[in-house]
């Protein structure tokens, strides 16, 4: 099959020669800006388009296209005077960014406007056939996405996903990103002085400091995958093909894979996240290695017992 | 990759221009980039292109070229071929362009490809603080979106089993994408990463979707809500220090100190997954069949530790 690449070149140029046929003099960076392209990759791309044209090929069948100082012309394309329409994986990529954002709460009413716009030409009852929410049942991120955008400090109360306590602290907040349907904010904490990731629905209070920050000029990628960091908590686990699931919502390296377990290795900064894995469980997955843990899912396992016998 | 980008930019203005339905053999012998080929080589480019033009959403037909049927040719409708223009102003073109950047799926930017065929990404104002990923699975997710917006039947494989269906929409929730369609049991939800073998119908507008169907309504239910298990209402008790989280996913207002709510079981493996989620600061009151589970559970998990 031919390649993603070279699908998605031809896609541009069919898009970047009606732009320039609609318009009396487009600029060369304005171009490069609009369709993402290095001036190299824009001067192939007119090359190509000036070989191509009508059957015959001879000088007046072919496109006229190249650039003219800062000025990009083409011409003798009317054939191409409209860009193909979208492809279903376009407009549905197009319209659940739309409506992600839509439901994050935080949309202006311009882009609530373009959705219904884009899709009375797609899919005309998208609203009832398409649904795209990552939930904020918490109502913060519009405050935290704020907060992050005037470097504002955050005082939250935050409890914790690890372990089974409430606590304040300051945070600054570098960016709020939603991953696997949840939102998060990641920046630094004041009270561990260093960088952490929050989980907004774990945020109980929040309140935004007079206070600001200075951003740092590299803030990593949003993104939940855990770094394993010095005093974590390592342990092997091997999964029931049932229980293959973990692997999609947990940051696991696989150690080993075959039809009937998969053995994974699994990190945390300590022992509450793995052993309630490992309860939740119950036949369908078993501790290789990790005293630590089995002696976690032993303590809270003997205090559920203690309450449900 | 250069000869291809030139042969398929001769194929389509070929295409384009033609009045009447060309053949393959037309193809061969007027398209600059197809001669010099044997038959079995100039065959398989020829699929090979046809297939980028579908993949860059041209509306490539086949019609006959006698009332016989026995020739065929290739057409593509200019008017067909032609992006619909949806009217947008710049103000939401920049909305737009700021969204599409903003959310991932299947590991690149959603809407960007979209974006650029729409006349390229409009410049904004700096680092959006805001992003999301909406996970994987663009190109099952691209068909589905085809077929439901064609009205297409499909056929699938789901947890080994073979199903036909009738898809009423798509829905992104919890993190993943759901399908929900009509078969023969009735309306069901699948989850499209677990969706193997996938073949949309021929026919457009195969099947009619029910007036009132909206896919919020269908996979709004939380996981534990829905499910192939008989449907039972817990009593759970959540102590003060989690009432107002827990209160959050139940839908129900933030207490002040402990929360006693009833919740709708329909799925004992989720329920029990997100109640162990608490520790111990959870606790089911009834019924005591749902107890006695979250203890054999734990007792399940203490024995493999041995």
């Amino acid at each position: 099959m031919t390649s993603q690449r070279t699908v998605t070149r031809i896609s541009r140029i069919l898009a970047l020669i009606p732009y320039v046929l609609d318009r009396e003099t487009v600029d060369v960076d304005e171009i490069m800006e609009r369709f993402g392209y290095t001036r190299e990759q824009l001067t192939k791309d007119l090359d190509t388009i000036f070989v191509c044209g009508l059957p015959g090929y001879g000088p007046g069948d072919l496109m006229e296209a190249y650039m003219d100082e800062d000025e990009v012309v083409i011409d003798a394309a009317d054939f191409f005077a409209k860009a193909p329409r979208l492809t279903p994986a376009e407009a549905l990529g197009l319209l659940a960014a739309g409506m992600t954002v839509i439901g994050s709460g935080e949309a202006s009413p311009a882009l609530e406007r373009a959705v219904r716009k884009l899709s009375r030409v797609v899919m005309p009852d998208a609203d009832t056939t398409l649904a795209v929410d990552v939930i904020d049942e918490s109502k913060h991120v519009g405050t935290l996405r704020e907060a992050a955008a005037g470097r504002r400090v955050v005082r939250i109360v935050y409890r914790s996903v690890a372990k089974e306590e409430t606590t304040e602290r300051d945070i600054e907040p570098w960016s709020v990103f939603a991953s696997l349907g949840r939102w998060y904010v990641i920046g630094h904490c004041r009270l561990v002085d260093g960088q952490r990731t929050f989980r907004v629905d774990r945020i109980k209070e929040l309140e935004v400091r007079a206070e600001t920050f200075e951003r740092p000029d590299e803030v990593p990628e949003p993104g939940v995958g855990y770094s394993p960091g010095e005093g974590d908590i390592a342990c092997v686990i091997d999964l029931e093909p049932v229980a293959r699931w973990v692997l999609e919502y947990y940051p696991v390296d696989v150690v080993e894979e075959s039809a009937q377990r998969t053995r994974i290795r699994f990190h945390s900064p300590d022992t509450e996240v793995p052993a309630r894995l490992l309860l939740r469980l119950g036949r369908d997955a078993r501790l290789i290695t990790g005293p630590e843990v089995a002696a976690r899912v032993t303590a809270i396992g003997q205090r559920l017992l203690a309450t449900y016998q | 990759m250069q000869n291809v980008v030139e042969r398929v930019l001769n194929l389509l203005i070929y295409l384009l221009e033609s009045s009447v339905p060309v053949t393959s053999n037309d193809v061969r012998n007027t398209v600059h980039g197809y001669a010099d080929q044997t038959d079995e080589a100039f065959h398989r480019m020829f699929e090979r292109d046809k297939q980028v033009l579908r993949r860059l959403g041209v509306p490539l037909k086949l019609e006959a070229l006698d009332v016989w049927e026995i020739d065929e040719g290739y057409t593509v409708d200019p008017d067909e071929y032609a992006i619909p223009d949806p009217g947008l102003s710049k103000e939401e073109r920049v909305a737009l362009s700021v969204a599409a950047r903003m959310v991932r799926l299947g590991g690149s930017e959603a809407g960007v490809g979209a974006i650029i065929k729409l006349g390229g990404i409009e410049r904004d104002t700096g680092i959006e603080p805001l992003a999301a990923d909406l996970g994987q699975g663009a190109e099952t997710l691209g068909e589905l979106f085809g077929a439901i917006s064609e009205r297409r039947k499909v056929e699938l494989t789901y947890r080994g089993q073979h199903r036909p269906v009738e898809p009423y929409g798509i829905a992104h929730r919890r993190g993943h994408w759901y399908l929900v369609g009509n078969t023969p049991d009735g309306e069901r939800m699948y989850r499209v990463d677990r969706i193997e073998n996938l073949a949309v119908g021929e026919e457009p507008n195969g099947f009619v979707k029910p007036r009132g169907f909206d896919i919020r309504a269908a996979v709004d239910a939380q996981p534990w809500e829905t499910g192939l298990d008989p449907e039972v209402e817990a009593t759970v008790r959540f102590d003060a220090d989690v009432a107002w989280w827990a209160a959050r996913s139940l839908g129900v207002s933030e207490p002040t100190g402990e929360l006693i709510a009833p919740v709708k079981v329909a799925n004992r493996d989720a329920f029990i997954g997100w109640l162990l989620s608490f520790g111990t600061s959870a606790e089911v009151i009834a019924p005591d069949e749902l107890r006695d589970a979250i203890a054999d559970r734990v007792r399940e998990a203490l024995a493999q530790l041995s």
